[in-house]
């Protein structure tokens, strides 16, 4: 099953980085993907001081943050995950967040899929972690250590 | 007298506030005019404006009855560019949205081009005059730091949610809110290139301000439905058009 978190603000890289680290240290999260407007691209001309796409560290590995985080789905196995995952939130996200329970990642191939990969044999839980328009080189991380993606 | 808007409700009062030409507006900043003209980034603050005809006394223009009823305005005499400013409003009760800002400034300035899009609001005028009527637009009731943007271009935003710290979301980062002085700052023009001060924009108005002065109906503030007044009003126009659009005889 996946659930959605909603917080009630657009969170920034710090937050972010907390969240994310909060949710890892889970054992049921499989899958996360993180989902909101993009931040535009690395510009050298771009002062530092107001760039906003930055790396985060989640569990020990660098994730290039592109965009600024809207929502998070996430797929867990126990119903009892979604009371820790809240508990974190809680933490975090002052502001107020809602918790859905849906079908957020997508789990078959889809026909576009087929067009993109061709034959070649993707791994199940690579399906559904990117929109076809990208490379999965691009957007998806893996993180080793609890076998968790992001 | 003139009937600018109905209901009974404060988002209504509000709004006819914004619309009749002959409230005065509350000043909740003070922004210098140099400051204008570097947030505009149409030219570098004291230099000349440039302009695509010679001023109107130079020129030999045909006799019109409405060339001598019409009094230009300075920027026209002087025969200055048409410039623009461009506003984007959050739907979380900023003070302001597109509509009432086209329908207020034709009411409050003369000699402007208003355009209405959805998520964003331009103005068009002769240089020295937009830039008087952005100054009053800036400091006024008008505007909010943190709820309202100057976004000449890549104006995305007005309908998401706000970020963490109460900003509207901006891809461009133009207006960044000072964490140790608590203002906003815009570190960049509307069209995003980096100024070399940031212009101070002054405290973003808290949220119970901005509910109190927002022109925008929201379920969770003061919904449209509640406004009886304003809902027969709608009502009456909707029959009138369609019956009228219907046949109109």
């Amino acid at each position: 099953m996946d659930i959605e978190v909603f917080p009630h603000r657009v969170l920034g890289a710090d937050t972010t980085e907390k969240l994310l680290n909060g949710i890892e240290c889970i054992e049921d999260v499989k899958r996360t993907v993180i989902q909101g407007p993009r931040l535009p691209p690395e510009d050298p001309n771009e002062n530092p001081r107001y760039v906003e796409r930055r790396k985060i560290t989640v569990n020990g590995k660098e994730i290039e943050l592109k965009v600024k985080t809207g929502r998070i789905f996430i797929e867990i196995s126990n119903e009892s995950t979604i009371d820790e995952v809240k508990g974190i939130c809680n933490e975090y996200l002052p502001f107020g967040f809602d918790i859905n329970i849906g079908k957020y990642i997508r789990t078959q191939k889809t026909v576009s899929d087929n067009i993109k990969y061709g034959d070649a044999d993707i791994p199940d839980e690579f399906v559904g972690m990117t929109d076809q328009s990208a490379k999965l080189a691009d957007r998806l991380t893996i993180i080793e250590k609890n076998k968790k993606d992001q | 007298m003139a009937q600018y808007y109905p209901g009974t409700s404060q988002v209504a009062d509000n709004r006819r506030k914004f619309l009749n030409p002959d409230k005065k507006l509350e000043k909740l900043r003070e922004i210098s005019d140099e400051d204008v003209v570097k947030v505009l980034g149409h030219r570098a603050p004291g230099e000349e404006y440039k302009s695509v005809h010679p001023p109107l006394d130079e020129m030999d223009e045909p006799d019109d009855i409405v060339r001598e009823l019409v009094e230009p305005i300075d920027g026209a005499k002087a025969g200055d560019r048409i410039r623009y400013i461009q506003f984007t409003d959050s739907m979380y009760f900023a003070p302001a949205h597109p509509f009432i800002r086209s329908r207020a400034y034709l009411n409050r300035y003369r000699g402007v081009d208003a355009g209405t899009l959805s998520g964003r609001q331009i103005v068009e005028a002769r240089e020295r005059d937009l830039e008087k009527l952005s100054k009053e637009l800036l400091e006024t009731e008008f505007f909010d730091p943190a709820r309202s943007g100057i976004r000449g271009k890549t104006v995305h935003g007005h309908s998401l949610r706000l970020d963490e710290d109460g900003m509207m979301f901006d891809m461009l980062r133009r207006q960044v809110l000072n964490k140790s002085t608590g203002k906003v700052e815009s570190v960049k023009d509307q069209i995003g290139r980096e100024l070399d001060e940031p212009v101070v924009l002054g405290e973003p108005l808290d949220e119970k301000t901005l509910r109190n002065k927002t022109t925008i109906y929201r379920v969770d503030g003061e919904a449209y439905k509640d406004d009886k007044d304003a809902v027969e009003v709608l009502h009456h126009i909707h029959v009138s058009r369609s019956q009228g659009g219907f046949c109109p005889e």
